[in-house]
């Protein structure tokens, strides 16, 4: 569907790089030994059934969780247990399935919060820049309202504004259309297509095939904690290689 | 952790040994110098009085524009501080904390009222200044009886604390070994509860001393009269009691017998009217109405205004700091297991369980006694009810934080944590607003109670709201005048509370599970 935006092959860095990755809880592994590159400006859709490890996965990206072993390179920077955590998360943003706006703040306070805290960005600044970002996903009329004055989309465009404004350079987004009509998917769609054509790499966890499908460039299939095949998204859904992800899409597809 | 308790420990025992330095010069001099009692601290006599006994002991003026009570004990007081020439200091308190603030040396003499009686001689020191004789009195319209023992299955009213209880308790036993009936007795706070009782005809009759009822006859119009007048030998003296000090008591005596002699307590006698000739005064009393000109008079008066201003004072300062104790408290429970998260629970269990009342008369009574510095004039009843309220309601408090602090949605300390706030950040700006809101209708809710449960601190001397009414109702005998009045103000100061709970949500206002909701 969408064209790779650079016209010069030129080999595009690698953001995140993941080497045998594990995370344990007791005896159980809900990652076990994952393997993963993903390139600047990619579109990554993270697939599995329930309890395959596909969050924490996302998760540990911005290290909201944090693995047991292996090794982790956001940037080309290795993740330990010394890494400014301040600086990663503004770096790698997170959008939520429930969205979590602050309740008790507006739409533009929501977005200028954590600059203002965390960057000790001036107000009229984090205000300009929060604004700037809630017109791109197109929501800046509703800058002074509070959130429970929002419809389901409305707050889902919040809570990726809200991201945006620590200015990442990667976005995960953990169910983003899990509570969304379709009209909203195609906006939550829209957003993404628009990010990534400015650079910004973009992971996805979906239950969504057709949103899988129409937006991301590859497909991570996981089940058990394990990655079981990184297809690109075509391919994967004309012919996924592993058995596992075929039963898996043969039920999804004929529910 | 572990180093800190041992030196929180000589800290504090060195700041006993420092007050201890300060007290021995003091005691030093006093030995020295004069044949001043040693219940004299600092050149003044400190009294504790229940003023609602009249006229031994009582407010005098209505609106009790000063607070110093009147009556022949605070004369006989200040004659006493006169012929040692030091300054009289009164403490206003309930009649059962008379004896617990002598014990903690908070007075040195307890002059209200209390008749001589073997089983207090016990505890205590005492020295008869004025006969008396214990009386039994009934509405007007009650004969007369020969003997204690016609009392027989009637029911009579007594004031609490009073030994009137033990001697009545004494005399049903022998009713019960002649299968006789008891007597009912029942006890009330104050002196003019006791009357009312008997005015309103819900008892029989009340046990007082013959020169209260002289004195009462005023008040109450000849609406009741003596209906046995005892030669019990136990109350036939009025005493002034101190803790027990031989070279104390001889002293007391002593000048007791000064003033006898040089005929002082004869002049006091005199003029608070203590004889006999109003008792045969008895004539129809006038039918009781609503004066709504004293109530209206009441509403208005300083006193009720004081009250009521050291009632809410008293209520926000001890809550402020309820608050503010109670906010740590609260984020450790809900923290990881362990002996500091033990210990709060069991701060918390103690607070609760324990009653309010219990906890005042601890913090003002008992504490003296393991720290002498508390028994000093800054330890006043304000700053006493102001601690041991503040602890009692922090323990509600904590229970109250710690439910709004879990309500908050996890979720919301997962999104500012993804956004890079630390953790200082995600409370300050995230979490505590959030559980402000939730807080808040329990907190006000909590702060009304605890409006109305400072009326407790009447019993250490407190010149709350109540006890303001209390006093004059003991003035005047206007019991439904001054109770309104009372309950005007609590109406009033609590509708407020109501309205400022209202506003507060209103401005605070989101639906508390509308965010994040996935339909509209």
């Amino acid at each position: 569907m969408n064209v790779d935006s650079d016209p010069v092959m030129v080999p595009r860095p690698i953001v995140v790089a993941a080497r045998a990755l594990c995370r344990k809880r007791g005896e159980m592994y809900l990652l076990d030994n994952i393997n993963l590159d993903i390139l600047k400006g990619e579109k990554i859709a993270v697939l599995g059934p329930s309890g395959a490890g596909k969050s924490t996965l996302i998760r540990c990206f911005n290290q909201t969780e944090v693995h047991d072993s292996g090794t982790l390179s956001i940037d080309g920077q290795v993740i330990d247990r010394t890494t400014d955590l301040v600086k990663l998360r503004g770096m790698v943003g997170l959008v939520f399935q429930t969205y979590h706006l602050f309740p008790h703040l507006s739409v533009l306070d929501n977005c200028t919060l954590a600059p203002r805290l965390v960057r000790d960005m001036p107000l009229m600044q984090a205000r300009a820049l929060a604004l700037g970002f809630l017109e791109q996903v197109g929501i800046s009329e509703q800058a002074e309202m509070y959130p429970h004055q929002l419809s389901g989309g409305q707050q889902q465009r919040v809570a990726i504004a809200r991201a945006l404004c620590m200015q990442p350079r990667i976005m995960l987004f953990d169910e983003p259309t899990a509570a969304l009509d379709p009209e909203a998917i195609r906006g939550v769609m829209n957003i993404i297509n628009e990010l990534c054509a400015a650079g910004i790499t973009a992971i996805f966890v979906t239950h969504e095939m057709g949103f899988a499908r129409h937006v991301a460039d590859r497909i991570v299939f996981m089940d058990r904690g394990r990655i079981l095949e990184t297809t690109p998204a075509t391919s994967f859904f004309e012919a996924p290689r592993s058995t596992r992800a075929r039963i898996f899409l043969d039920r999804m597809l004929c529910l | 952790m572990r180093s800190s308790t041992p030196h929180a420990v000589t800290g504090l025992q060195f700041v006993c040994f420092c007050l201890l330095l300060l007290f021995f010069p003091g005691c030093l001099l006093r030995a020295q110098s004069s044949p001043v009692p040693g219940f004299i601290h600092d050149g003044v006599l400190n009294v504790c009085t229940n003023p609602t006994l009249p006229p031994m002991t009582f407010m005098k003026h209505a609106g009790g524009d000063t607070d110093m009570p009147s009556g022949v004990d605070i004369d006989l007081a200040r004659a006493l501080a006169g012929y040692w020439h030091v300054r009289l200091e009164v403490s206003s308190m309930d009649f059962v904390g008379l004896f617990p603030s002598l014990v903690a040396g908070r007075c040195g003499l307890v002059a209200s009222g209390v008749t001589r009686l073997p089983s207090r001689e016990r505890s205590f020191d005492a020295v008869p200044y004025l006969d008396t004789a214990l009386v039994v009195v009934a509405p007007a319209t009650t004969p007369p009886i020969d003997r204690m023992s016609d009392l027989s299955g009637r029911r009579i009213a007594v004031q609490a604390g009073t030994s009137y209880t033990a001697m009545v308790e004494h005399l049903n036993e022998q009713l019960v070994a002649q299968h006789r009936a008891p007597i009912e007795i029942q006890q009330y706070p104050t002196e003019e509860n006791v009357v009312q009782q008997v005015l309103l005809g819900r008892d029989f009759a009340f046990i007082s001393q013959d020169v209260e009822i002289y004195f009462r006859q005023k008040q109450l119009h000849g609406r009741v009269h003596v209906i046995l007048r005892t030669d019990d030998t136990d109350y036939r003296q009025f005493a002034l009691y101190m803790r027990k000090d031989a070279q104390d008591h001889e002293a007391l005596r002593h000048a007791i017998a000064v003033l006898s002699a040089n005929g002082q307590i004869n002049a006091i006698a005199r003029r608070w009217s203590i004889n006999p000739v109003g008792a045969t005064d008895l004539t129809a009393g006038p039918v009781i109405t609503f004066a709504w000109g004293d109530f209206f008079r009441a509403l208005a008066s300083g006193a009720f205004l004081r009250g009521a201003g050291v009632t809410l004072l008293l209520a926000l300062a001890s809550h402020v700091t309820a608050i503010i104790i109670s906010i740590p408290i609260a984020l450790r429970l809900g923290g990881k297991p362990g002996p500091v998260r033990a210990l709060l629970g069991l701060y918390i269990y103690i607070f609760r369980a324990v009653p309010t009342l219990l906890q005042l008369l601890f913090v003002w009574n008992a504490l003296p006694q393991f720290c002498p510095i508390f028994r000093e004039a800054w330890f006043s009843p304000f700053l006493a009810a102001w601690i041991s309220l503040s602890l009692n309601e922090s323990a509600y408090q904590a229970e109250i934080n710690r439910s709004a602090l879990v309500a908050v949605d996890a979720g919301q300390i997962a999104a500012a944590r993804a956004l890079g706030m630390g953790t200082g950040q995600t409370y300050r700006h995230v979490v505590f607003p959030q559980a402000l809101r939730i807080a808040l209708p329990p907190t006000l809710n909590d702060f009304i109670t605890l409006l109305k449960t400072t009326s407790l601190a009447s019993v250490i001397s407190l010149h709350e709201l109540l006890s303001v009414a209390q006093v004059e109702v003991a003035r005047s005998f206007e019991f439904s005048e001054y109770y309104a009045a009372a309950l005007v103000y609590y109406l009033l100061m609590v509708l407020f509370f109501i309205m400022l709970q209202k506003i507060m949500e209103h401005r605070l206002g989101w639906p508390i599970h509308g965010a994040g909701a996935h339909e509209r």
